[in-house]
């Protein structure tokens, strides 16, 4: 599904983001990236989701080579990601219901279908009785719902998070957690960056740790659960 | 198709509850852009109308000959028998100093000044209708009956309208001048107004690009509001216009009875406002297309 080949990236006038990076996750895998702040969990992240494209190696999502796509093709290529980002990046001039509507409108869902699934997106991160609200009033546990139900509501087969829990207590972390495992459990791809290693140990999953740019290991926690949820089809 | 026509409708929604929340502004630089199209159009319309007057006089190729005031009968006559056997002349007409002076006088009730008058000032005139429209064939005419013995002057009836042909022709000229430094003036103006949008939705641009929005479909709704200032801007010239040209028309009206002409500036001038639109809408178009793709370009997420 995603597969790294030496992959090296560079921001102009910086160091190397990352450096030599080889992985592959397959399709309905779920994977923490861990790692300090800078380490590079974001940058491979962007690299996943084509937002960035890489210096050197190869990238390839769904065998497509992300270096030799078309620029006009990277649109479509990015739907097939539901992105969760750090600071939500939710929109604060339309209430939850058009934050969700958003993904749909870009790819040309409209009308009583839009409405529907995006009820349902909602529903599926606990906000439905929310719709009208403005994400302004909402918590922050909130908020990352709703920016959770946005990256579902298009029906994307790999979801990407960066630092979903970065700001959250304990509780409302938990709480994020158990929705990505849900979205796991039916077969989605999860791919979860974060700082803090707290709490993969008890959900016993494939962890890439980075440390400066590089993958230092890439190792399955209980390789018997990974085997388990794995081979969901997409 | 279907998918396609929804995505326009979609963003064309969008720009008109855009544009409701912001009606003030919105207006103004609608305003902004109907008053910078009505100046050009109206120096237009007045030029276009002055053309039109002076081209229909233009094709009068009649010459005047004033004879001198102690031409004897004689003479008078010699000149008539010359005028009747040139070639290039198809009618002529002799007006006598006594006739003259009759018509002048007929009309004297409204003038005071020809009252005063106490013997006829007026000479002799023969109206040559020449059948050349050439201008260089009816100088040579002009000059050859200048030439004749008895003939005090010989004048084209539509000199001066020639002279206001050039000027009108050099003030048609300027106004194109005008319009085009006015145009990239719009340009900036609605190039400017879209950015400012951008700039306010910059939060969503940047979300929608990383959710996997293309391009177009970032830039339509920017597109659709340029179309729109330009359509509401034309709009606001037209009813601009047609209304200063209404007020005009009243003393125009007053000015060409003097004259005995029925000339009125044209109000419904629909070439010249379906191209009023066209270009507003151009431009509008024009101005946010590239705002907007300097604004996605400087967002860099690609």
């Amino acid at each position: 599904m995603i597969q790294f080949d030496h992959v090296t990236k560079r921001y102009p006038g910086s160091n190397e983001a990352l450096k030599n990076v080889s992985l592959n996750i397959e399709a309905g895998e779920f994977v923490f990236v861990t790692g300090h702040s800078g380490a590079g969990k974001s940058t491979l992240l962007k690299l996943i989701a084509a937002i960035e494209r890489p210096t050197g190696g190869t990238v390839l999502i769904a065998n497509q080579n992300i270096s030799k796509l078309k620029s006009n093709a990277i649109p479509y290529m990015r739907r097939r990601f539901g992105l969760i980002f750090q600071d939500h990046k939710l929109l604060y001039d339309r209430n939850c219901f058009e934050n969700v509507m958003l993904p749909l409108r870009i790819n040309g869902i409209f009308g009583t279908e839009a409405a529907k699934r995006s009820r349902a997106a909602l529903d599926k991160v606990g906000l439905l009785h929310k719709e009208k609200a403005m994400p302004i009033t909402l918590s922050g546990g909130e908020q990352q719902r709703l920016a959770i139900a946005r990256a579902v509501v298009g029906r994307p087969s790999i979801l990407i998070a960066d630092e979903p829990t970065g700001n959250l207590d304990a509780v409302y972390a938990a709480d994020i957690m158990s929705i990505f495992q849900a979205f796991h459990q039916v077969g989605v791809t999860v791919i979860v960056a974060t700082h803090d290693a707290t709490g993969i140990s008890a959900t016993q999953r494939r962890v890439l740790h980075i440390n400066q740019g590089e993958l230092h290991s890439n190792e399955v926690i209980q390789a018997a659960d990974h085997t388990q949820n794995s081979g969901y089809p997409i | 198709m279907n998918h396609w026509l929804n995505h326009h409708a979609q963003a064309f929604k969008l720009v008109l509850t855009r544009m409701r929340q912001n009606t003030l502004s919105s207006l103004l630089i609608s305003l902004v852009i109907g008053v910078a199209m009505c100046i050009p159009a109206l120096f237009y319309v007045g030029v276009d109308n002055l053309s039109t007057l002076t081209h229909h006089m233009q094709n009068d190729n009649e010459i005047s000959l004033f004879l001198k005031l102690d031409v004897s009968s004689e003479n008078i006559e010699q000149i008539e028998q010359l005028l009747s056997k040139h070639p290039n002349i198809q009618k002529h007409r002799l007006v006598t100093k006594e006739e003259a002076w009759q018509q002048l006088q007929a009309k004297s009730d409204t003038n005071p000044a020809i009252q005063e008058l106490s013997k006829n000032p007026l000479p002799d005139a023969f109206f040559i209708q020449a059948n050349k429209v050439e201008p260089e064939a009816l100088d040579s005419l002009r000059l050859e009956m200048q030439a004749i013995e008895g003939v005090d002057q010989a004048v084209f009836n539509a000199d001066w309208t020639k002279r206001l042909a050039v000027l009108l022709a050099l003030g048609e000229k300027i106004i194109y001048f005008v319009a085009a430094l006015l145009a990239i003036a719009l340009l900036v103006i609605i190039g400017n107004t879209v950015r400012m949008q951008i700039l306010t939705q910059k939060d969503e641009i940047e979300v929608s690009k990383l959710i996997g929005a293309t391009n177009s479909f970032i830039r339509m709704p920017f597109l659709y509001a340029g179309v729109l200032y330009g359509a509401f801007g034309a709009l606001f010239a037209i009813v601009m216009m047609a209304s200063i040209i209404m007020i005009f028309n009243h003393s125009v009206a007053q000015l060409s009875d003097l004259y005995s002409s029925d000339f009125r500036l044209t109000i419904f001038d629909s070439k010249l406002f379906l191209s009023m639109t066209g270009i507003a809408i151009f431009i509008g178009w024009l101005g946010s297309y590239i705002a907007v793709n300097r604004a996605i370009s400087a967002m860099k997420i690609d």
